[in-house]
């Protein structure tokens, strides 16, 4: 039992706060005046202010807080009664895989978990992908939650339907351990405690959730707990996306952070976005997770990715003919649709030209394009 | 604030003139929002020491009691004062509960007693998160610790909830009996920062007695002899539930105005008889230790136990309610080296047997229990399974969790092996304490001194108020006369079979005698178990006696019995008997439908119930329809036969129903 639960609760709640703001704070109290938590509420609102650089209502938030610790005290014994436990950021408890990947920007400053704690601290992978994903999707998921548990690692899901439900179900198939990440209130669980029972008493199963206690499901909860799963995962695979949604804004994220992720080669029939993202520099891989260094998609196999779009889907020409116009010169990506009367989003050709080697980004407002020493090869992509 | 400030304060809110010195040393601590524990005697004024910093804080101060008498009359005192105080009790109605605490939600509440079973219930978690709380008081701080003489498993959330809480918030635990050890306990758990302030416990006005006996019949007839004789109204306690119906059947026979009070009572009646006692309706109450009996009344003249307690500080703790008034009391115990065998027993039986414990640790570790399911799949009392439990959260090998409404079990992921040796060392502790308590009575030095020794109050005090100090021996006399009465008495009383229910028309039926008090049970046993032939004689004039005591206005049109799962046909004959001699028609239609086990095999009444629910089937059905109906068994122990038959006569239109039986076994498990 952490006697500063009270504390944290107050303070990894703070409307408005994001993340990096209280980490900051939290790194000042903690690691620079080497304060406890429970000493730094203790501090006068001139400390705050004066040593703290708060600004105003920053202080008038912490007061807030300050009133709700008793209430949060009771909160916080019938958590730990009913067998959840808080894990602060300065526990040595606290994910290092989580604070690695997420850094002080991103890290929630408290954990709620129930189950084996120990789990947090081994290699993990996460599988992610739709929830209505393909049968195809879904075995490769069942695949390489086997590979995962076979190699003692822990898989990380987020208890959505499709690729997630599959990568815990076939965790605890193949008597691998898994970390399921709520998109709600811990105690908002009672079904998956009944559920996951045994394999939470077999030390199989940990069920995390960084937000309020008794929040139930909601759409932003999901959206927001879908960094936590990448941050506790090492390694992250990707079963399907299609060019919108949670695994895409998910992965997007992921690549951003300059994640490794790995995705699923779809099938040429499949029409799903895994090779835009492979595109956007995650990585290939084949059936059993092994990365395909050499596969780069087509244009046209790229194009399926944008699943939603089906009119003048652009092909081969239009590719020819981008870079045929590239090598006269400097174009915006507005100049480019309306001379090649393309039916392209702006976005989407600027995120395709990006991601050729041979182009180059000329940083101007607008952005311009033109191809890289205009000595132009055949590129791979057209062989 | 000083103490001038307060108590003009004091003088204006409570009418009193001033602190006594510890209480205004607690307050000054409370009021910077610090932690106390205060160990003063019963009558100090403890109360005054978190009710009057409650009236200057701006939030709800919440008190935490297992004693909902005590509660009561302190929210009624509060009241009177003009002060707003609210109790949340199981006694009140839900509604009542729900309009409390939504009260104190909306700040409308400056002091809100509470039960700390409380702490589980949802609706009151849910508020304690909008409540504006100023303080935290646990009363009877003792029962957070297992080395004390009332340890509360409800205790132990209140504990934690006490560490979790915040810095400056003030924290009074209070208690009348703690021993060193307990108070070490006690502030060890309550974590660091803790000032503890320990009073003197010396009550100068009791008059302590203890009368050697070498039999029950001493002490009931030197009760009926001498009870009137003492001043004023008090308490008899018992050993045992059974004892507490024994003696207020005696005493009504004997005309003493008595009346009988246990924890198997009904809340209406518990509050009836507590309002009773303060208007001195009856010369005495009679009740059992088992209930912390947490009665405000500052006049009671004497308390008498039937039976040693189990240590000091259980007797400190009872004998504690005497005299608040500083008048004298008499403290009288009974004393027979004999009767250290009902302790000794709860010492030894108290804890179950280790392959109990590990039956229920497989069990929850299998799957999530509920407490009737896992009495179903462990076979286990339901006594039992709550010690098992307790003892299995206390080590944290399970938790009780809230799932919807209901409580569960689960086990904890990585739960240690269970500790037995804990429990040797509780059983030796109890024991050496049980020899401190044989030791008060058989000592031939101060009582008073003995006792605050004991509770590490070692003050030099020189006491005159024991009968080895100063007052006279009380030695038992008996004449035939008394003997006779006794004797007349015994033949005249019955136990009850409550068995009357909603929804079936079975009435209370009467057993000729309780199975191990007197030589029924054995002859019961020889004829059932070792061969013995029918059912002797004497048992059927002791049962037609028993049934003309109850149901002497009664008309039966039918007698049936309990058909056998074994024993043959010794009911039956047994019944015939009883058919000739009161003239009322015998069927031998009820037979069973389906085998079922002997009921003796379940250690629990929801597996006794299990085991004859629709196991009965009447031949000719339409026999029944109208009919009066005594319904004949051996040995009653939960009654799940007897309801069981009387449900389903019921169906079959049968309009009264009234079970007759040899006897009745001593704590059943009835929930």
């Amino acid at each position: 039992m952490n006697k500063e639960s009270a504390y944290w609760i107050a303070l990894a709640h703070l409307p408005r706060w994001g993340y990096l703001k209280t980490n900051k704070l939290i790194i000042k109290f903690f690691h620079e005046y080497k304060l406890s938590i429970e000493d730094f509420f203790q501090l006068s609102e001139n400390d705050w202010e004066t040593q703290y650089g708060l600004e105003y209502k920053e202080v008038e938030d912490l007061k807030k807080a300050k009133l709700e610790l008793v209430n949060n005290a009771f909160l916080a014994e019938t958590l730990y009664n009913e067998g959840y436990e808080l894990i602060p950021i300065t526990s040595p408890l606290y994910p290092k895989t989580l604070k690695d990947n997420l850094k002080a920007a991103h890290s929630p400053a408290l954990l709620y978990v129930k189950g084996n704690k120990q789990i947090m601290q081994e290699k993990s992978i996460a599988i992610v992908g739709s929830r209505n994903a393909s049968d195809k999707s879904l075995e490769f998921t069942d695949n390489i939650a086997k590979l995962a548990s076979k190699e003692y690692k822990v898989v990380v899901s987020g208890f959505a339907k499709g690729v997630d439900k599959q990568a815990l179900d076939s965790a605890i198939k193949y008597k691998g351990q898994s970390i399921i990440v709520l998109p709600q209130g811990i105690m908002t669980f009672s079904s998956g405690f009944k559920k996951y029972y045994k394999q939470i008493v077999d030390g199989d199963v940990l069920v995390l959730s960084t937000f309020p206690p008794k929040v139930p499901w909601k759409v932003e909860l999901a959206m927001a707990r879908n960094p936590i799963i990448y941050g506790l995962a090492s390694e992250i695979y990707v079963a399907e996306s299609s060019d919108k949604g949670g695994t895409w804004s998910g992965v997007i994220d992921g690549l951003r952070k300059n994640r490794k992720i790995y995705v699923r080669k779809p099938d040429a029939n499949e029409n799903i976005a895994n090779n835009l993202l492979i595109q956007q520099g995650a990585i290939a891989v084949d059936f059993d997770g092994n990365p395909l260094t050499d596969y780069k998609p087509t244009l046209s196999e790229v194009n399926k990715s944008n699943v939603k779009s089906n009119v003048n889907e652009p092909n081969e020409n239009y590719e020819n003919k981008i870079f045929d116009l590239l090598k006269t010169g400097e174009y915006t990506v507005k100049e480019i649709i309306k001379k090649l009367q393309l039916t392209w989003s702006e976005k989407k050709l600027r995120d395709y030209l990006k991601s050729q080697k041979e182009v180059e980004t000329i940083n101007k407002k607008p952005l311009r394009f033109t191809m890289k020493n205009s000595t132009v090869k055949q590129i791979s992509l057209f062989k | 604030m000083t103490q001038q400030e307060a108590e003009i304060i004091l003088q204006r809110t409570f009418n009193l003139s001033h602190f006594y010195d510890e209480q205004w040393i607690t307050i000054e601590k409370i009021l910077k929002g610090e932690r106390v524990l205060l160990i003063e005697k019963t009558g100090f004024g403890k109360s005054l020491c978190f009710q009057f910093p409650a009236i200057l804080f701006k939030g709800t101060t919440v008190i935490f009691s297992p004693l909902i008498a005590l509660m009561r009359d302190q929210v009624k005192k509060l009241n009177s004062l003009g002060i707003s105080a609210k109790c949340v009790n199981s006694e009140q109605i839900p509604e009542e509960n729900s309009q409390i605490i939504s009260d104190a939600k909306a700040g409308e509440v400056k002091i809100l007693y509470i039960a700390p079973e409380r702490q589980e219930n949802s609706e009151w978690i849910e508020a304690t998160r909008q409540m504006n709380l100023s303080m935290v008081v646990v009363d009877e701080a003792h029962c957070i610790s297992v080395w004390g003489h009332d340890f509360r498993p409800a205790f132990r959330r209140i504990i934690n909830l006490v560490n979790l809480l915040p810095k400056g918030l003030p924290v009074l635990a209070t208690t009348a009996t703690a021993t060193k050890r307990v108070e070490t306990d006690i502030a060890q758990q309550m974590g660091g920062n803790l000032t503890i302030i320990r009073g003197n416990l010396m009550r100068d006005n009791f008059r302590l007695y203890v009368i050697k006996v070498n039999s029950e019949d001493d002490k009931l007839i030197w009760l009926g002899q001498n009870i009137e004789k003492l001043p004023g109204s008090g308490i008899l306690y018992t050993g045992t539930r059974v004892d507490t119906e024994i003696y207020s059947k005696w005493f009504e026979f004997l005309k003493i105005s008595s009346v009988g009070y246990n924890a198997g009572l009904d809340a209406d009646s518990r509050i009836a008889i507590e309002a009773g006692l303060m208007q001195n309706k009856w010369k005495c109450i009679i009740s059992t230790n088992a209930l912390g009996m947490g009665i405000d009344k500052s006049d009671i003249r004497f308390i008498i136990h039937t039976q040693i307690p189990q240590s000091p500080i259980h007797y400190y703790q009872e004998i504690g309610r005497a005299g608040r008034d500083n008048q004298p009391a008499y403290i009288i115990l009974f004393y027979n080296p004999e009767d250290k065998k009902l302790p000794e027993a709860f010492i030894e039986g108290g804890r179950p047997s280790i392959s109990k414990y590990e039956k229920v640790i497989a069990a929850v570790k299998n799957e999530m229990l509920g407490e009737r399911n896992l009495m179903r799949q462990t076979n286990l009392k339901q006594t039992q399974i709550r010690v098992i439990k307790a003892d299995l959260i206390e080590q944290k090998i399970i938790r009780e969790v809230t799932i919807g409404r209901s409580k569960m079990f689960e086990y904890i992921t990585d739960a240690p092996p269970l500790n037995t040796k804990t429990f040797e060392e509780l059983r030796a502790s109890k024991t050496r304490d049980l020899e401190k308590m044989i030791e008060y009575a058989e000592t031939t030095q101060s009582r008073m001194k003995y006792l605050c020794d004991y509770l590490g109050d070692s003050s030099t005090h020189s006491f005159t108020n024991c009968d080895n100090t100063g007052l006279n021996k009380i030695i038992v006399s008996i004449n035939d006369e008394w003997r006779q009465r006794l004797q007349d008495f015994r033949e005249d009383y019955f136990p009850v079979l409550e068995v009357k229910t909603k929804g079936t028309n079975l009435i209370n039926g009467v057993a000729a005698s309780y199975y191990g008090v007197s030589n029924v049970g054995i002859a019961l046993h020889r004829s059932k178990y070792e061969n013995g032939g029918d059912f002797p004689d004497f048992l059927l004039r002791l049962i037609l006696k028993a049934y003309r005591k109850k149901f002497e206005q009664e008309k039966f049109d039918l007698i049936l019995y309990v058909p056998p799962t074994k024993s043959g046909e010794l009911v039956k004959n047994f019944a015939v008997k009883v058919s000739q001699v009161l003239k009322f028609p015998i069927s031998h239609n009820l037979i069973k439908q389906r085998v079922t086990s002997e009921q003796k095999v379940f250690e629990n009444s929801i597996l006794k119930s299990d085991n004859v629910k629709d196991a009965f089937t009447y031949k000719n059905p339409q026999e029944i329809r109208g009919k009066t109906i005594l319904l004949i068994d051996d040995i009653f122990d939960s009654g799940a036969t007897i309801k069981e038959i009387g449900k389903y006569l019921t169906n079959l239109g049968a309009l009264k129903i009234a079970p007759l039986v040899i006897a009745r076994t001593v704590g059943g498990d009835l929930i």
